[in-house]
């Protein structure tokens, strides 16, 4: 019983984090660490509540995106490509249905797989080096760039505008780069600065300026369209379920993260549906990307529990909270606790169910969101996304760099130049520097021809590439 | 008139409690291994003192900022005490830093070692050595210069070792396991953990543990099978280890394992010795030692007198040819910029 409640306790805390724009499941997390100690006497109940909010945040980010075109944390990024217009037609609920369903089914099947198996993912995880690595994140970028707007020069700009913004910090030789002197650059720009300025302030500001509702109010009934909205979540159940192997695989890849594995099931939907529209309210865009959600978040617990490497930044956040509750995931103190594995699947099982079901449910309330003038919610939703930035240091240069990316932000929106592709840019940029030094310092240029997987990327990243400039993309969204 | 005074009365008994608490400052974001190593020892000095400790984070700059404002500013509060770590000390060697540890005494300072591994295949007298190098892991990339270059590693090292850059720990673990990296590096309660699971994993050497009476390093009593780099060098080239690198690896490493972790407070603070009794008493508690020994291995605490002649073994070890050494080094196998701090060198008469 006393299991049950800090589970409820747990996926309460994570749906109001998931639903705050941008906050998401690192956020959630990071704000637990004062609390930990409340715990330590009974650690076991500190797993079940911290997975369970990583569980429903990862569904309940999903409101956001959908209902505001703001991302709930970076990984929701890609549905609101879709999401938001369809919630701006008056089809909210069939949308968020759609993407609650697909996230819930992915969630509990890859949570199922992942937790049951997870022993038997060790080689897998092996078999991939720093090269196929380098591959995979190099295809994240192509995929972005090419697909998530027609303008795809302007696209390649946003991304290496991400790649610089995302290199500020410290260089390869310790010293600091492109910091101007400010010691608060020295670790790099935060990201939920960025995330708020680049996506959150430019739509407050649009939806303000325009004066309107966000969402034309449909006449049609909720049931009907959370119906037809499950409904499509299972007609297309080769999209929802291709979206998890996307978002499984990624997730057990340390270090890669939410953002990458979106991106590339929303390309994957855009890549197989090839005469259809997306980017103006397309059901299959939310759908590809939300099937990635969950299925992300349960595979990275793999090289999270095995090695106690992260599979993505949640995990990192997790782990180090674990660390308090004296559970140091990759030992084998850790492998062979059974209590603390049944922890963990109990947790996140019944964390995404019921998140799920609640969800579905609470829908049709949370939907109204969509329908409430801008003007009611705009200093609420300013406040939130001005505290979710300030969880760095707390002070002026955290406000100082989230109104630097809001200007950026509205002037990307305004001149179509891709945010995502930004947003990609400077997520992936650390990693992909320390990548290209990590392959050209161990491999040299040919060893890398004797690696099938390694080509089999490279010829993927081709094929998008020459895809992408042949047969422009249809989407607008930047 | 009244009413206002009786606002800052209660605000100023609401606050009491506030203002007596110790704070530790940690630069670390929470979650680091400082940062949980300063929980553990907060939660036992509370019991000791009486009074709460609490933490306050102060990260950024690779943990160099939380130090620099301790030093500019927050020593001055005779409640305030510093967590410093390891790769403190070797900023302190090698980069421009506000904070100096002479200007602090030292409440206690714990020492810990780092062991290194290799893949049981590796030939390392034959074949390329493949490390992960940061400016945390100097002592490493030097002690591995100098194993394979010998007698002239100065002039020898750069055909034998491959540094790789910019890998943080949990890629280095994967690449160790993966076998892209062939030598790999960690704590000693790490290396429990994460390598010696790993098959063909074996250890390699360590730096062994500084002893401030003879100047020499002694082997570590947890890993009494692995030979301390001097052993390993001796075996393979006849003779001690001698010469610039030699020296410049001996002062880099026992800073940086000598003050791994250590509390300081401001020098004439006048609660020093309160607090260096209550860590004794923490000493003296083996449940207490208990949980912080899982953290990072059973290693000596040096408190009081002890701690100062510890830190005083320390300074003549930073000499004029050991820090010039240590930049070079830094900047020709490491590529690293490094700052040549003159101010630091030691003269006997001073």
């Amino acid at each position: 019983m006393t299991e049950f409640l800090f589970l409820i306790a747990g996926v309460i805390y994570g749906l109001i984090v998931g639903v705050i724009p941008v906050a998401g499941a690192t956020t959630g997390l990071i704000a637990l660490y004062p609390f930990m100690s409340y715990f330590a006497p009974h650690p076991y109940l500190g797993v079940i509540f911290c997975v369970a909010a990583v569980a429903s945040s990862t569904t309940g980010d999903t409101f956001s995106g959908i209902l505001l075109g703001i991302p709930g944390a970076n990984s929701a990024a890609a549905t609101m490509v879709d999401g938001f217009p369809l919630a701006v037609r008056g089809k909210a609920s069939y949308a968020l249905s759609a993407a609650l369903t697909v996230s819930t089914i992915n969630g509990l099947l890859w949570g199922s797989l992942t937790f049951f198996l997870m022993p038997f993912y060790a080689r897998l995880i092996l078999i991939l080096g720093i090269p196929e690595m380098l591959g995979l994140t190099v295809l994240a970028f192509a995929t972005v760039v090419f697909l998530s707007t027609r303008y795809w020069v302007r696209s390649v700009l946003a991304l290496l505008a991400g790649i610089f913004i995302g290199l500020i910090g410290y260089n390869v030789n310790a010293s600091p780069r492109w910091t101007f002197g400010w010691d608060y650059l020295l670790d790099g720009v935060q990201l939920i600065p960025v995330v708020v300025g680049l996506f959150a302030v430019p739509e407050l500001i649009h939806g303000l300026s325009a004066r309107a509702k966000t969402a034309v109010h449909e006449n049609r009934r909720h049931g009907e369209q959370t119906l037809e909205g499950i409904k499509s979540a299972f007609s297309n159940w080769k999209l929802s379920l291709s979206g998890g192997i996307i978002g499984s695989v990624i997730g057990i890849l340390p270090g890669i993260g939410g953002a990458m594995a979106d991106w590339l099931a929303y390309g994957n939907a855009v890549a197989t549906n090839p005469g259809e529209e997306f980017g103006k309210g397309n059901i299959k865009g939310v759908i590809g990307c939300e099937g990635a959600n969950n299925a992300q978040k349960a595979s990275s617990f793999i090289p999270t529990v095995l090695f106690g490497i992260p599979g993505a930044p949640f995990a990192a956040v997790l782990m180090s909270l674990f660390m308090y509750l004296n559970f140091e995931m990759g030992t084998m103190e850790v492998i062979n606790d059974q209590r603390f594995l049944s922890s963990l699947t109990y947790s996140f099982m019944w964390g995404t169910l019921i998140t799920g079901a609640v969800c579905i449910f609470l829908s049709r309330y949370v939907s109204y969101l969509a329908y409430v003038p801008y003007k009611y919610y705009f200093p609420v939703l300013l406040g939130l996304v001005t505290w979710a930035s300030m969880q760095y240091t707390g002070g002026w240069e955290d406000l100082a760099i989230m109104l630097i990316m809001s200007v950026i932000g509205v002037a990307a929106r305004r001149f179509k130049f891709s945010r995502p592709s930004m947003l990609i840019g400077f997520i992936l940029a650390a990693r992909i520097e320390k990548l290209l030094w990590q392959t050209f310092t161990i491999y040299r240029p040919l060893t890398l021809l004797t690696r099938p997987i390694f080509i089999f990327f490279v010829l993927l990243i081709f094929l998008v590439v020459t895809a992408g400039i042949r047969n422009r993309s249809r989407l607008e969204y930047s | 008139m009244k009413v206002l005074l009786t606002v800052v009365l209660m605000l100023l008994a609401l606050t009491a409690p506030a203002r007596a608490d110790y704070t530790l400052i940690v630069p670390q974001e929470p979650g680091g291994g400082t940062s949980i190593w300063a929980t553990v020892v907060a939660s036992e000095l509370e019991k000791k003192l009486g009074e709460r400790v609490i933490i306050r984070h102060i990260p950024g700059a690779r943990d160099q900022i939380g130090f620099d404002k301790f030093h500019n500013r927050l020593r001055f509060d005779e409640k305030t005490i510093m967590v410093s770590h390891g790769g403190n000390a070797v900023s302190f060697l090698q980069e421009k830093v506000d904070y100096n540890y002479a200007d602090y005494s030292p409440v206690a300072i714990m020492n810990n070692n780092i062991i290194v591994s290799r893949r049981e295949d590796l030939d390392w007298r034959e074949e390329k050595i493949i490390f992960p190098e940061r400016s945390g892991t100097v002592p490493e990339s030097m002690a591995l210069a100098l194993l394979v270059g010998g007698p002239d590693a100065w002039d020898n090292w750069s055909q034998r070792v491959v540094y790789v850059k910019r890998m943080d720990t949990p890629e280095c673990r994967m690449a160790f396991r993966r076998g892209e990296i062939n030598v790999t590096r960690e704590n000693p309660a790490a290396h429990k953990k994460h390598v010696e699971p790993v098959p063909g994993a074996v250890p390699f050497f360590h730096h062994g543990l500084f002893d401030p009476e003879s100047g020499k390093f002694d082997r570590d009593p947890n890993f009494p099978e692995v030979p301390t780099l001097e052993e390993l060098y001796s075996e393979t080239w006849g003779a001690y280890p001698e010469g610039r690198l030699y020296e410049a690896y001996k002062m880099v490493k026992a800073w940086r394992d000598g003050v791994q972790k250590a509390l300081w407070v401001n020098r004439g603070n006048p609660d020093l010795e309160r607090l260096r009794s209550a860590v004794r008493a923490m000493l003296d508690d083996p449940e207490a030692m208990e949980r912080i020994h899982a953290k990072l291995g059973s290693y000596p605490w040096h408190v009081g007198g002890e701690a100062e002649n510890y830190m005083n073994a320390l300074y003549p070890l930073i000499t004029e040819e050991a820090m010039e050494t240590l930049v070079e080094f830094n900047r020709d196998a490491l590529n690293l910029d490094s700052f040549y701090n003159e101010k630091l060198i030691y003269r006997k008469d001073e």
